[in-house]
């Protein structure tokens, strides 16, 4: 097929309303989106404090048509697991259970408990939607925050000077049944791995980029683009790994240089042109490791 | 807040009750996204004037019969002009860009053999009491005939040959054009209400002028350029050296002229090629010989490719200067090498000969540079080399229209069938103001697919049977595009016949696409500027703000969108636009 | 059925009687037996649970408020640090209204380490919103855990049962476990009026505006308000299958006595001994015990302590800054009594990180407030070196 008609390729049913609070043009609720559509109605949300706990909606309203529990920042594992214990003990073993955390609530504040949850291989669905920053708050640096962004904790001066943690790695080292990495831009590859995942008992983890317009400083529309970039220039190379040991691409990766990646984005405008060589780098070193790794099966 | 809810006691604790439908974010937004079909740039590069983007939306869904009766619409004779047009709506796809244009020839041809075969064809119209003649039945006359007839006005055809088709039946080798498709296609024409007669010569003492216009509401004249330019050579009256086009004319007929072992074509046109391919038919050695070099040929660069196969030879930068005669009998062909100089008014490098001289042995040379119309047999004001027509083909006669080799126009079938749409319309709109019932006013640019377009028919009859969703007359460039949601796919290339075979007789050589083949190139198609209901909108959209309309396209329900424009922006095909919020 | 076990197996029994339906928990001293004897019932199918052994009592209480939303009976244990660590879920147990029971082995904060009784612990989660109730025996640590889902649940409350260290958690006494059907009736399976269902999806804990947030707040307080009566009434209940109650407050030789004593938890027990020898020699002295901290049974106080000239607290806790904690809290609650009826109140810290409080320290208790001594302040702390 010449085109991407994905009309097919995704359920009509809406499982998110309109009227929730996300800034225009941002990707969580495209995430969740798909999310949900792959999910269906048999899905119990377990949402910890993120952007997302006021795209919801403020009390008395909800943006989905399913079970929602707002939790505490480092929660979003334990609780889930307490509710899967829960449907569980009362014979369901239908309903999904999915957290749905962003970058601060997965790789900071909540890793501990969903370290705790991965090793325990708990039923549940965990997506990290990734914004790469404090954004509800914000806009404050966390550890998925890409070395050399600015945010206003990591101001242009002195931006930020780690690398984003590798957690893809992390929970497939805990050796669970299925994670993957997903992007906003790719809701087919999305959807996929949803439905992988859902078909899959044990713990399942989907890291999904989602460009921020605010955070990343770039117009509203450019959303779906920058997600793409994302993929093609390899910064955020779409994965999955099956039993932490399994890796694989899901898409081709075009290689395409990340400096234009770079240079849309407002948060990257002080890099030089050494810095974003040495950016260059980087993400080619990473992908060669990832090479090795699809190549050698670890 | 729903009024029941807010007077309704707080719970214990914060469980909803609503949806977030209450909150209007459509409030926030200062972009307001609106779909708008455009055109896409085949249709604006297309000297018929067809929507091409629309059948190949069409055959995206498989709707051959509709895809079909769109392309009619416009085009009489589609199956021929797939095999034969030179295809300037390839040059234009913005499929170029990216892995190679639309093989829409080949699709055309598809889609024209289709409706052969199916024997579709438009309800004929009962006719209302106007008579056209047409004068002359190649492309510009059979396409006003045909298109007048779809109008409801009586048409007649005067042909001076013995069968209809023009430079189509005499000037094509039928390798290139069957002529069974050819007939077919006329026989669809006839059967739309058009009567055709055939060796009647207008303005002879059989059909004197002042007869036919006295006789009818109005005439097309159509009848051609036949009058082959000479080359100004010193010797060109010799035995074995003759005009191209006679010599098309008779092997066309069914003549086999004796040329002898060593053919040599002067020129670099699609008459040069047909008479240097036919040549090589006949059992000669084929020499095209040619002032300027490969790029600059006019011809088809396809046909160019399929006689380079065939083993014609070409020498270039080359021009004649005189011939080597033995008695009354050529021998050879006496050349100047040419150089390029700067480019002319063409904006193709003018030749300049050098002072190299050379010889190439030939027992016939043909002569191929162009060929001129004949003024004296019409009944305007003689003029040089074309009939000057308004941009409606009106001549400076009242009632009297011109198209086609005729007029001021490029000397292409396609833009023959161009002309001859525009005189049909010209004439229906003449007879509708001279019977006081004019259509409401349309202005020629209204009618043009682009701002250079030729006129649309669908536009002139306002029936486009395609929905449109509040079209602007802007064609979509490249950059319009998102052409990450397109997949690389290559081209679809046609069939041909194995050399042998092709040289060996006059069957067709060119055997285009079968239809699996044909419905997958025209899913190549991007559909620029025109909604094809992909959905990436709706999946997009951050604010579920986009559903489906009932029928055809989509609605965004302003009072959730928060016009950031990602729905614009992933627009594969350029059908959006972001407007500022409350200036539209 | 009678049979012998430390405080800790009592708290498992009282679990597995209620049976609970998600039980997790983290590991720490001294609370480690009650989920050792846990898994060992789960493990044996003695009790049908789900036990999710994570990796924090953070996670311990995240995932049991999870299950309760979810509708299931859930409980866990800790102590000390653990508790302390899962203050903020303790917040959002109360908040969204989960009735999770929770028992707290009453253990010494650090540092330095210390894994001996002190009720600070428990004490410093006074404004979780959490029901605490206190315990002086095995027996009514058992009974207490099994009554401690049935208030929860019909005040949407959760419930802390607190015990101390050693004193009752690793020491045996014989304990009257009631028959399964008897506590089946007294409580039948959990059937949560609101949970996560994917028929009835919706939203909880969402964002709630300073318009409606102290409305929610203010129905945790009339929650708290009704858990006196409804406590009562589950005790009544208890009383009438087993024979046993224990009373958010009990008096305990208080008639007549010009000084009472104010005790929780184990050393009620040393207490009662002490006044029982003081009343063979005549001495009117009496004891009130607290069981009931939150809500905190200001009534029963006021109406058991009202015309009593002397009060001694004993505190095995401190708000360090201030005083004694139940010292404090009766104080607040006493202050509103006409001036004549109103006792002086003297609190007395003591016990700390497990430190003995023998008889012989509450006698020299009682005999200090005896001796009207002008006092250089409000509270004592009993046998500091300093």
């Amino acid at each position: 097929m010449s085109q991407l008609m994905i009309a097919d390729q995704v359920p009509g049913d809406e499982l998110m309303a309109s009227g929730h609070l996300a800034c225009p043009g941002c990707g969580a609720p495209m995430a969740m989106r798909m999310v949900l559509k792959a999910l269906g109605p048999k899905t119990v949300v377990v949402m910890p404090a993120c952007c997302w706990s006021i795209i919801a909606g403020p009390w008395p309203q909800s943006s989905l048509g399913v079970p929602l529990y707002h939790t505490a920042f480092e929660t979003g594992a334990a609780v889930a697991s307490g509710v899967k214990a829960a449907l569980e003990m009362r014979g369901d073993r239908q309903t999904t259970v999915m957290v749905w955390a962003g970058d601060g609530g997965t790789f900071d504040i909540g890793l501990q408990a969903l370290s705790g949850a991965a090793e325990r291989n708990e039923d549940i669905i965990y997506c990290c939607y990734d914004n790469e920053a404090y954004m509800n708050t914000g806009i404050q640096r966390s550890s998925a925050t890409p070395w050399g962004a600015w945010t206003t904790t990591t101001p242009a001066a002195h931006p930020e000077s780690n690398a984003k943690k590798d957690i893809l790695a992390i929970l497939a080292a805990h050796r669970i049944p299925y994670a993957a990495t997903a992007s906003v831009a790719y809701p087919v590859d999305l959807l996929e791995k949803v439905r992988k995942a859902k078909a899959i008992r044990g713990t399942r983890f989907l890291h999904i980029l989602s460009p921020c317009p605010p955070g990343w400083k770039y117009e509203d529309d450019a959303t779906v683009e920058l997600g793409r970039m994302a993929v093609q220039t390899r910064v955020f190379p779409l994965l999955e790994v099956e039993d932490g040991v399994t890796w694989r691409f899901t898409a081709e990766h075009a290689g395409d240089a990340v400096e234009p990646y770079l240079r849309r984005q407002g948060r990257f405008r002080h890099l030089t042109a050494d810095q974003i060589e040495g950016v260059q780098a980087s993400v080619d070193a990473r992908w060669a490791a990832l090479e090795r790794r699809v190549a050698n099966g670890t | 807040m729903p009024e029941a809810a807010r007077s309704r006691r707080v719970p214990e604790l914060a469980i909803s009750s609503t949806s977030t439908l209450v909150t209007h974010t459509g409030s926030w937004k200062y972009m307001r996204p609106e779909y708008h079909d455009r055109v896409a740039p085949c249709n604006q590069g297309c000297p018929v004037g067809i929507d091409i983007e629309g059948y190949m939306a069409l055959l995206r869904e498989g709707r051959l019969t509709d895809a079909a009766d769109l392309l009619l619409r416009e085009n009489p004779m589609p199956a021929t002009t797939g095999r034969v047009c030179h295809h300037p709506c390839e040059s234009a796809c913005n499929r170029r860009e990216l892995d190679g244009a639309v093989a829409i020839h080949a699709v055309e041809r598809m889609l024209g053999d289709f409706a052969l075969e199916r024997e579709l064809a438009a309800p004929p119209v009962s006719p209302r009491g106007t008579a056209v003649a047409v004068v002359g039945s190649g492309p510009a006359g059979l396409a006003c005939a045909y298109h007048l007839a779809r109008l409801g006005h009586r048409v007649t055809v005067f042909e001076a040959a013995a069968e209809a088709g023009g430079m189509l039946r005499l000037g094509i080798p039928e390798y290139r054009l069957p002529r069974v498709v050819l007939d077919r296609e006329i026989n669809r024409i006839r059967a739309a209400g058009v009567t055709i007669h055939c060796g009647v010569r207008v303005g002879s003492e059989d059909l004197p002028w002042g007869t036919l216009l006295a006789r009818f509401d109005a005439t097309f004249l159509a009848s051609g350029a036949h009058v082959s330019r000479p080359l100004g050579v010193a010797g060109e009256t010799a035995i074995g050296v003759r005009a191209g086009l006679d010599f098309l004319k008779e092997v066309n007929r069914g003549g086999r002229p004796s040329i002898g072992d060593v053919v040599v074509t002067v020129g670099g046109g699609n008459t040069a090629i047909d008479c240097a391919r036919t040549a090589r038919r006949l059992g000669a050695r084929s020499t095209i010989l040619y002032r300027r070099t490969r790029a600059e040929m006019p011809a088809i660069a396809q046909e160019i490719d399929e006689a380079e196969r065939e083993g014609v030879e070409f020498v270039f930068l080359a021009a004649p200067v005189g011939f080597t005669l033995d008695g009354d009998r050529l021998r050879a062909i006496e050349c100047t090498r040419m150089q390029l100089g700067p480019p002319d008014e063409s904006g193709r490098r003018r030749p300049v000969p050098t002072d190299e001289r050379f010889t190439l042995p030939a027992d016939t040379v043909l002569t191929a540079i162009g060929e001129a119309i004949d003024p004296d047999g019409l009944p305007l004001a003689g003029t040089g080399t074309a009939i000057p027509t308004d941009m409606w083909g009106q001549t400076a006669r009242a009632g009297v229209f011109a198209g086609g080799d005729l007029a001021e126009q490029p000397r292409s079938v396609a833009d023959a069938l161009g002309a001859g749409k525009r005189a049909a319309i010209g004439i229906d709109r003449h007879l509708r103001e001279r019977a006081g019932a004019p259509l409401e006013h349309r202005e020629p640019d209204a009618l043009r697919l682009g701002g250079r377009g030729n006129l649309s028919m669908t536009r002139w009859r306002d029936d486009d049977p395609v929905p449109r969703v509040a079209p602007l007359n802007e064609v979509v460039t490249y950059e319009d595009l998102n052409p990450a949601h397109f997949e690389r796919a290559n081209r679809h290339e046609d069939w041909s016949l194995p050399l042998e075979a092709a040289v060996g007789g006059f069957d067709e050589v060119n055997r285009g696409l079968d239809r699996p083949a044909g419905l997958a190139e025209a899913r190549r198609c991007f559909n620029c500027g025109v909604c094809n209901e992909c959905e990436l909108c709706l999946i997009f959209c951050p604010d579920v703000a986009i559903t489906r309309r009932n029928g055809h396209g989509f609605l965004i329900d302003l009072t959730y969108c928060k016009g950031c424009g990602v729905c614009v922006t992933e627009c594969p095909r350029g059908a959006m636009l972001l407007t500022r919020e409350g200036l539209s | 059925m009678k049979k012998v076990m430390v405080g800790n197996h009592a708290v498992s029994w009282g679990a597995r009687l209620a049976r609970v339906e998600v039980i997790s928990a983290y590991p720490i001293t001294p609370q480690t037996q009650v989920v050792e004897e846990l898994s060992e019932m789960c493990a044996d199918g003695r009790l049908a649970a789900r036990f999710i052994k994570v990796e924090s009592e953070h996670s311990a209480m995240a995932a049991c408020i999870g299950a309760s939303a979810a509708g299931a009976r859930a409980f866990t244990a800790t102590s000390s640090q653990g508790l302390a660590l899962m203050h903020e879920m303790l917040h959002w147990a109360t908040g969204g209204r989960h009735p999770v029971v929770l028992a707290n082995i009453n253990r010494a904060l650090g540092p330095g380490w210390n894994i001996w009784t002190d009720q600070t612990d428990s004490l410093s989660q006074r404004d979780t919103g959490w029901v605490q109730l206190y315990c002086e025996t095995n027996q009514e640590v058992l009974d207490t855990t099994v009554m401690a889902f049935r208030l929860a649940e019909t005040v949407d409350l959760p419930v802390m049962i607190v015990l101390d260290a050693f004193y009752l958690s690793h020491t045996a006494e014989p304990v009257d476990i009631p028959d399964q059907e008897v506590v089946d009736v007294f409580l039948p399976t959990r059937e949560a009026h609101r949970k996560l269902d994917v028929n009835d999806p919706h939203a909880f804990g969402a964002l709630v505006r300073p318009d409606s947030y102290m409305e929610m707040r203010w129905q945790q307080q009339e929650a708290m308000d009704r858990t006196h009566d409804v406590f009562e009434a589950v005790e009544r209940e208890w009383q009438r299958l087993t024979g046993r109650r224990y009373g958010a407050i009990e008096s305990y030789r208080a008639r007549d006595a010009d000084l009472l004593l104010v005790t929780s938890g184990t050393i009620t027990s040393t207490a009662r001994s002490v006044i029982d020898r003081r009343r063979e020699r005549g001495d009117a002295v009496g004891l009130v015990k607290v069981k009931m901290f939150r809500p905190f049974p200001t009534a029963a106080l006021r109406a058991a302590l009202s015309g009593v000239s002397r009060v001694a607290v004993l505190d095995r806790n401190v708000s360090v800054g201030h005083a004694g904690i139940f010292a404090e809290e009766l104080r607040s609650a006493l202050y509103d009594l006409p001036p004549d009826d109103r006792p002086r109140v003297q609190g007395f810290v003591l016990g700390l990180g497990g430190r003995d409080v023998t008889p012989a320290v509450i006698d020299r208790i009682i005999d200090a407030v005896r001796e009207d001594r002008p006092i250089e302040r409000e509270d004592l702390w009993v046998g500091v070196n300093p």
